[in-house]
């Protein structure tokens, strides 16, 4: 019972803390939680920012699906073969600590500053965490597996799709669960630097504008969206790898 | 016939220095034959095991089944590893049924198999569990069920039973004994237990302690079917034993 409701908790005591001192602070740039709930039916009433949306989860959907499908056998592979990992590994090394929002302006210059753009940024936002944990999955797997699968008569290709890819499933679903989320905020900063439709750019009109209560409204409803994208894929998560979940939560003690 | 051809191997540890496992084996094992490998830990039992499933190549000679050079695993050799090489992602049934799967077995006759299979180790009623569910020797009646399950000519066990208790030890002794009766596959078995070699073996092979050679090829000439309540009253038996005992004694390498 606690831990359903514990989240909603939470959510509530943040709501209290935000109104408490917003009230406290009394400025101008920062409405209090209830100004800026009572300012959300406006944002999703209108028709504009609704296609904004729609836009907006589009770019993301596409991103993150065109990530995931490139990453994962990429990841696979490179756990799997010595030759695969030791071309790509420096690549990604110098891209990863890259933000990659602050390839936007480059991204722009060549693909203008359309969907393109803004997709490809999410693309390579879920890319790596994506390819880095399928790489560390793939090379965890037992080779005792593989070699069993081996004798059934599994060739390579069949061993890696059938063998490696489920074995190396919970960790490649961890890495798409940090995809998705980074894929919101690629997706919201990336509306940020190219102002030309989607989320991003309502919210950060309205900070232009000086309409706080929307600023807000919209932090609201983005960070509603993060919490029921990734709640809808821990449940696709757990489905998937129900086989590998520990058997007991073990009780910590902290006397 | 399986023919081992002074096969040595040599491993190159992480510190970058050669160490020998295994020194000039030669070994031959004929068709339906039962043999035992036994020896000191770290001796190289598996590691021969493995040459002969084809997962390791061997750094010098060359191992042989049936007049063809060993390149690969095959499902002309089926290994029952001693841990780790169960899927876990499928049910008990799902990893016995895997192998006659890829055989292109259709799927109610590879069911119906394994079914019988999994009840013949005792496992009936858990053909729905996942490998996470099962205790240590449950995996290993699994594991053991899986290989038998897509017939392979020879079997390559590596302490198969090591982890079970004295009771279902003895009963899949009888199993395992019951099986190659009727169907007189080759047994290549790992084992570091004296009585378990003795009864099982046509002939037991002592290993020295590293680097791996073959100190003496001990034919058992004892009656079949065994029957273990019988043998132990058996003074040829006992004989047997204590001669193998005594020579893990001799040079100081009981376990
Ligand atoms: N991949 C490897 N790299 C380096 N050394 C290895 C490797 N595999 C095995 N060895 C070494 O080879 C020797 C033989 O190992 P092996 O596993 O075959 O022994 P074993 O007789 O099966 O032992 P046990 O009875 O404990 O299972 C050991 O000394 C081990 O250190
Ligand atoms: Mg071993």
């Amino acid at each position: 019972m606690i831990r359903r409701i514990a989240p909603l908790l939470a959510c509530l005591g943040l709501l209290v803390a935000w109104q408490l001192a917003s009230l406290a602070l009394k400025n101008d740039s920062f409405p209090t939680a209830l100004e800026a709930i009572r300012a959300i039916p406006a944002v999703l009433g209108d028709k504009d920012s609704l296609v904004n949306f729609g836009a907006s989860l589009r770019r993301m959907a596409i991103g993150f699906a065109a990530a995931v499908v490139i990453s994962i056998p990429l990841g696979l592979l490179m756990g799997r073969s010595r030759a695969v990992a030791s071309f790509f590994n420096p690549l990604l090394m110098v891209i990863y600590p890259v933000p990659k929002a602050a390839l936007m302006p480059i991204i722009m210059l060549w693909l203008g500053v359309g969907d393109l753009s803004k997709t490809l940024v999410i693309f390579l936002g879920v890319s790596l965490p994506v390819i880095y944990h399928s790489f560390e999955g793939a090379k965890a797997v037992e080779e005792k597996m593989l070699w069993s699968g081996a004798a059934m008569g599994l060739s390579a290709v069949q061993r890696l799709v059938r063998i490696v890819l489920p074995a190396a499933l919970p960790e490649i679903l961890t890495g798409c669960r940090t995809g998705l989320v980074l894929a919101l905020i690629t997706m919201i900063t990336s509306e940020m630097i190219a102002r030309q439709s989607g989320a991003g750019n309502i919210l950060f009109n309205a900070l232009d504008m000086g309409q706080y209560d929307t600023v807000f409204a919209m932090i609201i409803i983005v960070g509603a969206m993060g919490i029921v994208l990734d709640a809808l894929f821990e449940r696709l998560r757990a489905r998937l790898v129900r086989w590998s979940e520990p058997q007991f939560d073990i009780p910590l003690s902290f006397s | 016939m399986i023919e081992i051809n002074q096969v040595s191997q040599v491993f190159q540890t992480s510190a970058r220095q050669d160490h020998l496992a295994l020194s000039d084996i030669s070994l031959t094992i004929q068709d339906g034959a039962f043999v035992s490998i036994l020896g000191p830990s770290g001796c190289g039992k598996s590691t021969l095991l493995y040459i002969v499933g084809g997962f390791v190549r061997p750094t010098r000679g060359a191992a042989k089944m049936k007049g063809r050079a060993i390149t690969g695993p095959g499902p002309d050799r089926g290994p029952v590893f001693q841990e780790f090489a169960l899927f876990p992602w499928k049910s008990v049934l799902g990893n016995v049924m895997y192998g006659p799967r890829q055989q292109g077995i259709k799927h109610a006759e590879a069911e119906a198999q394994s079914r019988a299979l999994i009840e013949m180790v005792g496992l009936k009623g858990f053909e729905d569990f996942y490998p996470k569910e099962l205790s240590g020797g449950m995996k290993q009646r699994v594991a053991l069920a899986r290989t038998l399950a897509y017939h392979p000519e020879v079997l390559l066990m590596d302490e198969p039973f090591g982890a079970l208790d004295a009771h279902t030890r003895t009963r899949l002794q009888n199993d395992l004994l019951n099986i190659w009766e009727r169907d007189r596959k080759t047994v290549l078995f790992v084992t570091h237990s004296v009585e378990e070699a003795v009864f099982l073996s046509d002939k037991v092979v002592m290993m020295t302690r590293s680097p791996g050679r073959i100190r003496e090829i001990i034919e058992i000439d004892l009656p079949r079917p065994r029957r273990r309540t019988e043998l132990l009253l058996d003074p040829r038996y006992q004989k047997y034993i204590v001669e193998i005992e005594r020579m893990f004694d001799d040079s100081g390498e009981g376990e």
